[in-house]
């Protein structure tokens, strides 16, 4: 983020950056998309190699897609009656109901959180924004088993309240349960994008706005989040995506959606496999029709010209403060207390067959390894190799774009499961490739392409923000396309892109099923040291893990996304 | 003009830079010599084991081995389901060469998909014929019984049926907590149907169903309600409780077998099998052998507080006598072929709602 705003202040200063009165039009207009020269620059036709690039990107991501394509007419399964027979449909309304509830507060969570946290003066912003992305990294089967311990009636809460004599917990599950669990922890998918789009957007209009007299709310209702809207839409469908094929806790809430039946059905391939197929099916359309719906929202490009604007809350201070600690208090402490609580009942019970719970922190040091170093490099594969895609797509419209942009996204609506049993086909059945079976590269590969999606929406925000008038004014300077990209573009895009690789990391810190199919042999990460202590029953040794996991992830979080922000602060 | 890139112009952009780029090269260089050192296994003899048990229950067994054979094992680690999919999906090309599967649902699908080499008789007839297959396709290693675990707070064990058919008696409504989306249910479900029949199983689903037992996850979601008393019961196998009281000894869960060869009290076993795709079939059977001789049953019985099924070694004290669990009539190969439609038939009951 601070070599953005460098660019900003040594672009404005230099003759080759166009003033900023210009750009400020633009954004007040809210849709510089529909100026003459932005509709020149849409229009213009996508370079044959940038296509060609795209189409061989999308064509790997579109694998497990075609894996259960290739599945269903090998077991000859009848697509048609799957699809309408009620076993099918109502999970799938389930599953829907779900992803759109999901989504909608995580929406609301992630987008207030990170107005909060880069826009405004509320207190400890430095702290919260190193802990606002980490829920993400709390696989769903502990964070709900964790929630279950703490609000199930006889759970931890209700046992911390019993002198003040309360009644019992109501008992958490089906739909509200899977609700609160996912929402907490998906939020951050529209938290990160959101708050590096804010990071970098001109404080002008806001400025504009108050100085006509508009109170804080009112401002961000009609000038910050219209310019969000991008980064808003970008998070909100990863958390849709997720929610439909979130296997982990809606199998402890009980909520029964496709992918639970999916899953239940899966030693069944007959049923499982059209189910999986159908899941691919309603994202690519899902996919598609936010794509389309997007043609009609309004786009802002914005370069920072100086720090954005800190709006004083005033009043609100408080109130403000006390809901940032309430989302931060619910989606990372609560589970994190739990998990400290089953780690510390394990050290105080010597007798429990967890005595070795001391020498099991020390055997967490190469799982801890191997999950920061596979899913470091995961993060910052699939930001680069989404990249050629997320500028077409965001750049050109065409139908090349559009179906590439729903292959690569509509992935990550798969299970993992389905993904990993994916890529086992293609890597065996293909001759060379064969030999990177149950190799480190090739789970690196799984990760990329099952969370390429993230990658791809932050990288589209990225590449939507750079104002194309600076492209312009490089090309007359005479600078060709490569140093255009690196020189003028990329700088731009830093914050948006660290952001997407963020998510990735953390979602890949915490994969399980496509990690415990793809690993080496003997290879564990953190995610299956939780697995294996959830299994056996073990938690102590599930709370010590999901500790170290917690950490770790905030550390690199900080290394890498935050800390660059903060140093503007 | 020159365009130079912003980021490199400035002394402290510089700086930042390079130090999370140093860190990325690091981590770039470290992860394919991880990889390299994973796969290098040299010319020793090489075992590769797909494990559906966790490491903590079988892992120390395989370093014994390990020591006492000079041969390596590598071990893959996941539900035993999943690890199923991915053998079938290898197809010809699977790197596996034994199979440990933590119930019989996971064995069955392999072996119906007839990816399983049998196994000589001297080696399967070790264990008793209920526990092992007819073909000699798996070989069962320990038990886990079902069980009814109960809170001692919320219910007297005087109150507690003799059978497992009892619980759909209105006296036990809301009260029974089942987990119809778990694997050692529908197995055991599956057992249900090959010794009572199809139409008794039935009603036994349709009669929890209709008293509205309350649904889990699985073992451990219904150990851990029932232990902070959010249930009085729960039908569950053995082991999870006696994993919950280790972690707290104060927890007031209990473990109750329904007596008198009741199928609620039936054994599901866990299973060793050999794939037919193994190049290393010699030390693969060796490994089952191993896992069979005395010294390993006795590790089942004393660290996991499993039932041993070989090497005449006696099951721990906290447990009923084998011979009191009368499960000689179920045929467990035949609860893998059965999976779909117990599957089918537990959605039918309408207990999983």
């Amino acid at each position: 983020m601070a070599s953005s705003a460098e660019v900003g202040t040594a672009l404005g200063a230099e003759p080759l950056g166009t003033a900023p009165a210009p750009a400020d039009l633009g954004l007040a207009a809210r849709s510089p998309g529909s100026t003459p020269a932005a509709t020149r620059a849409a229009a213009r036709r996508a370079p044959w190699l940038l296509a060609l690039v795209s189409i061989g990107v999308a064509s790997v991501f579109a694998a497990p897609t075609g894996y259960l394509v290739w599945r269903s007419t090998d077991l000859e399964s009848d697509l048609w009656s799957t699809v309408t027979s009620s076993t099918t449909l109502e999970p799938l309304a389930r599953s829907l109901i779900l992803a759109v509830l999901v989504s909608v507060t995580a929406a609301a969570i992630g987008t207030g959180l990170a107005w909060l946290l880069t826009r405004t003066d509320v207190p400890g912003r430095r702290v919260w924004r190193i802990l606002a992305p980490l829920p993400l990294v709390i696989p769903s089967f502990v964070g709900a088993a964790a929630f279950l311990a703490a609000l199930a009636p006889g759970g931890l809460v209700e046992e911390l309240l019993a002198p003040l004599g309360v009644v019992r917990m109501p008992r958490l599950s089906g739909l509200p349960g899977a609700w609160l669990v996912l929402s907490l922890f998906t939020y951050p998918y529209v938290y990160l994008p959101v708050a590096a789009r804010l990071g970098a957007l001109p404080p002008s209009l806001e400025e504009s706005a108050r100085l006509l007299g508009r109170r804080p709310p009112a401002v961000f209702r009609t000038v910050v989040l219209p310019q969000a809207a991008s980064a808003v839409w970008a998070g909100a469908l990863l958390v849709f995506l997720y929610a439909i094929s979130d296997f982990g806790a809606v199998e402890l809430m009980r909520y029964g959606t496709l992918t639970r039946e999916i899953f239940s059905t899966r030693l069944d391939p007959a049923t499982s496999v059209p189910l999986s197929l159908v899941l691919a099916v309603v994202a690519l359309v899902v996919v598609a029709a936010e794509r389309a719906a997007g043609r009609r929202r309004a786009r802002t490009e914005a370069v920072r010209q100086k720090r954005p604007l800190k709006v004083p809350l005033g009043r609100w201070r408080w109130p403000a403060t006390g809901a940032v600690v309430a989302v931060l208090g619910l989606a990372l402490l609560a589970p994190v207390a739990v998990l400290a609580y089953w780690a510390g009942r394990g050290l105080a019970n010597p007798g429990s067959g967890t005595v070795e719970l001391r020498t099991d922190l020390g055997a967490l040091g190469a799982p801890a390894f191997n999950t920061i170093s596979v899913s470091l490099v995961a993060a910052v594969v699939a930001v680069v190799v989404v990249m050629p895609v997320a500028y077409l797509t965001t750049r050109h419209r065409s139908r090349v774009s559009g179906v590439s942009n729903a292959f690569v996204v509509a992935g990550f609506a798969l299970p993992g499961l389905v993904v990993a049993l994916a890529l086992v086909f293609w890597t065996l059945s293909s001759g060379q490739l064969a030999r990177l079976y149950q190799t480190v590269p090739l789970l690196i590969f799984a990760y990329v392409v099952h969370f390429g999606a993230q990658a791809m929406r932050a990288d589209q925000v990225a590449v939507g923000a750079v104002p194309r008038r600076l492209d312009d004014a490089a090309r007359m300077l005479g600078a060709g396309r490569v140093r255009r990209f690196v020189t003028v573009e990329l700088p731009l895009m830093l914050p948006g892109l660290a952001a997407g690789a963020g998510l990735v990391l953390l979602s890949a810190m915490k994969e399980l099923p496509a990690t415990l199919l793809l690993a080496p042999p003997d290879f564990q990460t953190l995610a299956t040291r939780l697995w294996s202590a959830n299994e056996s029953n073990h938690f102590a040794q599930m709370g010590l893990t999901g500790l170290v996991l917690v950490a770790l992830s905030g550390l690199l979080t900080w290394l890498l996304v935050v800390r660059r922000a903060d140093r503007l602060d | 003009m020159r365009l130079v890139p912003i980021w490199f112009s400035r002394r402290a952009g510089r700086r930042r830079a390079t130090r999370p780029a140093a860190l990325l090269a690091l981590v770039l260089l470290a992860v394919p010599l991880a990889g390299a050192a994973c796969s290098s296994g040299g010319d020793r003899p090489k075992l590769v084991v797909y494990s559906g048990r966790t490491e903590e229950l079988i892992q120390p067994l395989l370093d014994r081995f390990r020591d006492e054979t000079g041969i390596a094992v590598e071990v893959k680690y996941g539900d035993s389901a999943d690890l199923a999919l991915l053998i079938d999906q290898e197809g010809d090309r699977s790197p596996a060469d034994v199979f440990i599967s933590q119930s019989p649902g996971a064995t069955g699908f392999l072996a119906g998909a007839d990816r399983l080499r049998p196994l000589p008789e001297e080696v399967t007839s070790q264990v008793a014929p209920a526990y092992r297959a007819a073909d000699g396709t798996w070989v069962g290693l320990s038990g886990r019984v079902r069980t009814l675990v109960y809170n001692k707070n919320l219910v007297d064990p005087a109150t507690l049926p003799r059978s497992v058919l009892d619980l759909t008696d209105p006296a036990y409504k809301g009260k029974v907590a089942v987990a119809p989306q778990n694997g050692s249910f529908q197995d055991f479900v599956s057992a249900m149907r090959v010794q009572l029949g199809d139409e008794r199983t039935a009603d036994w689903l349709r009669g929890m169903a209709a008293n509205q037992s309350p649904v889990f996850a699985n073992n451990t979601a219904i150990v851990a309600a029932v232990g902070r008393g959010e249930v009085p019961m729960g039908l569950v196998n053995h082991y999870y409780n006696v994993r919950a009281q280790a972690e707290d000894p104060n927890v007031a869960s209990v473990n109750y077998f329904f007596p008198d060869g009741d199928i609620g009290s039936l054994l599901l076993v866990t299973a060793a099998s050999v794939l037919r795709t193994s190049a290393e079939s010699d030390d693969a059977e060796r490994l089952v052998r191993f896992l069979l001789s005395e010294d390993s049953q006795r590790y089942f019985a004393e660290k996991t507080q499993e039932y041993p099924l070989a090497g005449g070694v006696a099951p721990p004290a906290s447990l009923p006598p084998l011979a009191s669990l009368d499960v000689d009539t179920v045929d467990f190969g035949q609860l893998g072929a059965e999976f779909r439609s117990t599957i089918q038939m537990i959605k039918d009951s309408g207990i999983e709602r």
